[in-house]
Formats: C-alpha cells, structure tokens, sequence
C-alpha cells in the first residue's frame, strides 16, 4: 500500500498566488491532497482555495508558519494521512520536487526530509541579511548536533507520521527552522537533506518579515538553545 | 506613634489606601483572588514598614541598608518585579492556550462545514 500524502499549504494573505501554487501540484502530484492552512488572511485566500476543490481549515486570527503548519499536523494525523509536506503558497516551493522530497520518507530512509537549497549548487541567492542568518543557525545546529544540516531555513519539507504527531502537540510556535530541527534529531528523528531549487515568491508578504528584525536570531538562538537542553526522549 | 519623615506617613497610609482598593475590587469582582494575592501581600508589608518605624529600622540595619526609605523603595520594587515577572509568566500561557484554542476552533469549524456542507468538486468553483 502506498502512503497517503497530504501537502500542507499554509497562506496568509496569498490570494493572488494561491491558485497556481494549488494548479501546479494537482498537475505533477495527482496522487496526494491537499490540504490550505488559511492563517487569518483579511484577502480571499479561503476562497480561492475552495474554488480549486481544496479543503480550507482557517485559523481566526493569525498564528504564523509554526502554527498553520502545526493545525496541518493534527488534520493529517486525524484523517490517517501517513506523510505531511509543507508548501509554501508563494510559489518559492516547486511541487515538481515533491516526489523527490517524498522518496526518503516513503522509503523510511528518514522521518523528516529537507528541500535543501545548498546540498547541491541551485540558483537561489538569498539577500546578504538573510544569507548571514543562515549561516550562522546552519553553525548552531552543527555545534548542537554535530552533524551539518545545509538549509536550517528551508520552509520545504516532507514529515513522517510520527514526526506529525509529536509536533500537534510541541512546536516552536513561529518559525520553525532551527529550534524544530535540534529538537527533532534530539528526539531520534532521521533527517535528510534533498537538493532543491526554489524559485522568486510570486506575489503576497514573506511570513519572514518580522524575522528580519532582531527579536528572530535571538529568539531562535534562545529556542535553540532550549532545544539542545533538552533530554533526549 | 514615631515617624521619621512625611513620606514615611504618606506611604504608610498609601499602602492601606492600596489594600482596601484592592479588596474592594475582589468584592466587585473586578480581580480574581488570585491576581489580588501579590498585590495585598505587598501593600500590607509596605503599610507594616510604614507604621511600625523600629521595624523598618531593625530590617534597615539587618540588611545593611544606608537609609530607611531606601529599605521602603527596596521591598516595593521587589514587589513590583515579581508581580511583572508572574504576568508575564501568565501572559506566556494566555499566549499558548489562545494559540491551542485557534487551531482547535479552526479544524472544528472545518469539521461542521464539511458535515453540512456538499464538498466543492474541482472545476465547479465558487
């Protein structure tokens, strides 16, 4: 039996690319769902997605990524799915590395799987801000776990079933990059990186704006932190 | 009754005026008692240092302190950092709890829509 896939596609305000993102996946990915994560839009992003035939869970008020992502958790859990995949509705996130994505946790070659922008040269160039960013929580998460993640940033992964269903319940309640990552190989979970390419946002507001000010790298250094204190389960 | 300044007397008799307020908001049911704890603790203890000087000079030496009224500012602002420090503590959990009961609320009403409501099949769009 093949595992069932359901592709999480937080949005917050993100009528104007919504469509195609929700488009493009039906058209490479027939055989998984879709599920929209409408994280307190004011614009028609729930109705878009229920034009396209595609099931709207809305929070009333916004969450950010962390919580639309851990809403997608629970629904997939509830309804049996065994593989959840976050999808950014931006377009940044090409379906058409879905079933590469998919492959290690299908195979149950690892539990969480990372489209990862820097295993391999893509084309993605980050602006220097962000690009500092990441490298230095790429550094905290060697220093916490002694093994290299590439892309601790990257928004385009694939969770396992028990991945899921630890993270309905714990997450890291904004951004989920580093923190979620030490907390996840802490926890004995298998990460692999998978090189994708990803593409310019189409239209809508980056989740990441607040992350440009200071409170993001400290919180997530902090977060970190908490999650490398952590025992091991 | 001995004070050793205006002040003394000004926040001696502020304190009370402080825990009767408060009580009175409990009564009115305008504060939880569990809100009013810190709050009654802390106006009974400045009205105590405030009346009673040998008091407020016994714990004045006791701790090293170079002036009375240092000892006062010294309890109250202690006061003041804890009870800052046990909202913040209860704002974090408001936080949480809020978060949890969104997403709950999300999925439920996704729930109801979908039980009510025939499913929207692609193509035939809104």
């Amino acid at each position: 039996m093949s595992a069932r896939v359901l592709v999480i596609v937080p949005a917050h305000d993100e009528e104007a690319s919504l469509g195609r993102t929700l488009e493009e996946t039906r058209a490479v990915a027939p055989d998984v769902d879709l599920l929209v994560v409408d994280d307190g839009s004011h614009d028609a992003t729930s109705d878009v997605a229920r034009a396209h035939g595609v099931p709207v869970v809305r929070h009333a008020v916004n969450l950010g990524v962390g919580g639309a992502l851990q809403t997608g958790f629970r629904y997939a859990v509830e309804h049996g799915y065994d593989i959840g995949v976050q999808l950014d509705a931006d377009g940044q996130h090409d379906p058409a590395f879905l079933p590469a994505l998919l492959a290690p946790v299908r195979e149950g070659r690892a539990d969480v799987s990372i489209g990862s922008r820097y295993v391999s040269r893509s084309g993605y160039r980050a602006p220097v801000a962000r690009r500092l960013g990441m490298v230095m929580f790429a550094g905290v998460v060697r220093l916490a776990l002694g093994t290299r993640i590439h892309d601790t940033t990257s928004g385009f992964r694939a969770y396992g079933r028990r991945v899921m269903a630890q993270c309905q319940h714990d997450f890291p309640k904004d951004f989920p990059d580093a923190p979620l990552l030490i907390q996840l190989v802490r926890r004995g979970f298998r990460l692999v990186e998978v090189p994708v390419t990803m593409r310019e946002r189409r239209a809508g507001q980056s989740f990441y704006t607040l992350g440009k000010s200071i409170y993001y790298p400290y919180k997530n250094l902090l977060a970190s932190l908490m999650a490398w204190l952590q025992r091991p389960a | 009754m001995e004070f050793l300044s205006k002040t003394q007397i000004i926040a001696a008799l502020g304190a009370v005026g402080m825990a009767v307020y408060v009580l009175d908001l409990v009564r009115r049911r305008r504060l939880s008692e569990e809100y009013s704890l810190l709050w009654l603790v802390s106006s009974v203890v400045i009205a105590l240092l405030g009346f009673s000087t040998p008091l407020l000079r016994w714990i004045t030496n006791a701790l090293g302190i170079l002036g009375e009224s240092s000892t006062v500012f010294a309890f109250g602002l202690a006061f003041s950092t804890a009870m800052l420090l046990y909202m913040s503590i209860k704002l974090s959990r408001l936080g949480m709890e809020n978060h949890e009961l969104t997403r709950e609320l999300a999925l439920l009403r996704h729930e109801l829509e979908v039980r009510t409501a025939p499913p929207v099949r692609p193509g035939e769009g809104a």
